[in-house]
């Protein structure tokens, strides 16, 4: 396919925003519907012919152009399942951990990792996204404050990331 | 990597905390965020394998219990049982009662006089001596100074004034001739009047009674 646009590198553009898209339509309509890859696959070749076709003018970045292209294409699946399906697809609450960690041996690493976290840092975890409290809720079973909940969890993801890099 | 204004998000969108503008202006953000993106995608790894693995992970973990803090109002009423709090109410009533009612009534109040017919409220002198029953009778009659250049009348009666003087001392010794118009078994009171060098009168003293015992 010709470039028209010289100063596009559509390469590296799909390259660092496909992890993106991919991520924004599993989190949208459900990485277990078979079909999101499809639809991720559609967006990327709907970007790619605009680039091409110099229909982005620089009137906006890179990055809202082809957030309204997925977003676009999100709806338009939603739309035409929920004419045939009485439900929309519901969206899973976070995409797939083994597919986002990668493997298997990386979620163990983890796993580990956070096992080896003092109490204060695991119960932290515990609460706020295994047992799924809110911030507030957990400050007050752990007589601290929200803030400290959102620290302690921010503290305890740099040393699951610091072990699992050793 | 410096922290970007709508980090704080980042946990509520993965966990469909968000409204729904909210979660579009998130979405719109991370897509022209690659710091963000990054660290979400790191987030979402964290939290599935804490979903996923929780079991395990925490197995043995001691999750605190219900310690939720409880509002002091409530700490303060968990203190003691309804019935407790009743017999409280009712003693602090009673207590109430006593420091209106009673107190008032045993303080002495200031001395009251006339001055142009007029009802004045004073300061007041204290008797130091005598003021309760004595012996024998007394050689001389004490109280508290108000100072220099305050000058003192002295009041002494039985049914009626026995005895009046005049000094700028703040005790004064009886005469030989009052004294013998006292007598054992006898009640007595006595008070001091102060005027000012003008004259003027400016403190009364309590009428303090005092007996002398019989031999």
């Amino acid at each position: 396919m010709e470039k028209k646009n010289p100063d596009l590198d559509i390469e590296k553009i799909i390259q660092d925003y496909r992890p993106i898209i991919n991520f924004r339509v599993k989190k949208a309509i459900g990485q277990h519907t078979p079909e999101w890859e499809d639809v991720v696959n559609e967006i990327i070749v709907n970007v790619i012919e605009k680039l091409q076709n110099n229909e982005f003018r620089g009137d906006s970045s890179i990055g809202t152009f082809i957030y309204t292209i997925t977003s676009r294409r999100i709806v338009d699946y939603i739309r035409k399942k929920s004419k045939v399906l009485k439900h929309i697809p519901q969206p899973n609450p976070f995409p797939d951990p083994y597919e986002q960690v990668e493997t298997r041996e990386k979620a163990e690493l983890m796993e580990n990792a956070i096992k080896e976290l003092k109490p204060k840092y695991k119960k932290v975890l515990y609460l706020y996204y295994y047992k799924g409290l809110s911030r507030k809720e957990v400050a007050q079973k752990m007589n601290i404050t929200p803030s400290q909940v959102s620290e302690r969890v921010n503290y305890a993801q740099k040393l699951v990331q610091k072990k699992i890099k050793k | 990597m410096e922290k970007c204004e709508y980090e704080y998000l980042i946990d509520d969108y993965l966990l469909n905390k968000l409204d729904k503008k909210e979660k579009e202006r998130f979405e719109h953000h991370y897509f022209n965020c690659p710091s963000c993106f990054e660290k979400m995608r790191e987030r979402n790894e964290l939290i599935s394998v804490v979903k996923k693995r929780g079991d395990a992970i925490f197995q043995g973990t001691e999750v605190p219990e219900e310690t939720q803090r409880v509002p002091w109002r409530k700490k303060v009423f968990a203190f003691l049982t309804p019935k407790q709090w009743a017999a409280v109410g009712a003693s602090a009533a009673l207590i109430l009662a006593v420091v209106l009612l009673v107190i008032p009534q045993l303080k002495t109040s200031s001395p009251e006089f006339f001055v142009n017919k007029d009802l004045v409220r004073s300061k007041s002198i204290n008797l130091i001596s005598p003021v309760i029953d004595i012996k024998t009778i007394p050689p001389q009659f004490r109280w508290k100074s108000l100072g220099e250049d305050v000058h003192y009348k002295i009041y002494i009666y039985n049914s009626e004034l026995l005895w009046s003087a005049e000094t700028q001392e703040n005790s004064i010794t009886l005469p030989g001739e009052v004294k013998e118009k006292m007598s054992a078994g006898e009640e007595y009171s006595w008070q001091v009047k102060a005027f000012s060098p003008e004259g003027s009168l400016i403190a009364v003293s309590s009428k303090v009674r005092f007996k002398i015992s019989p031999n």
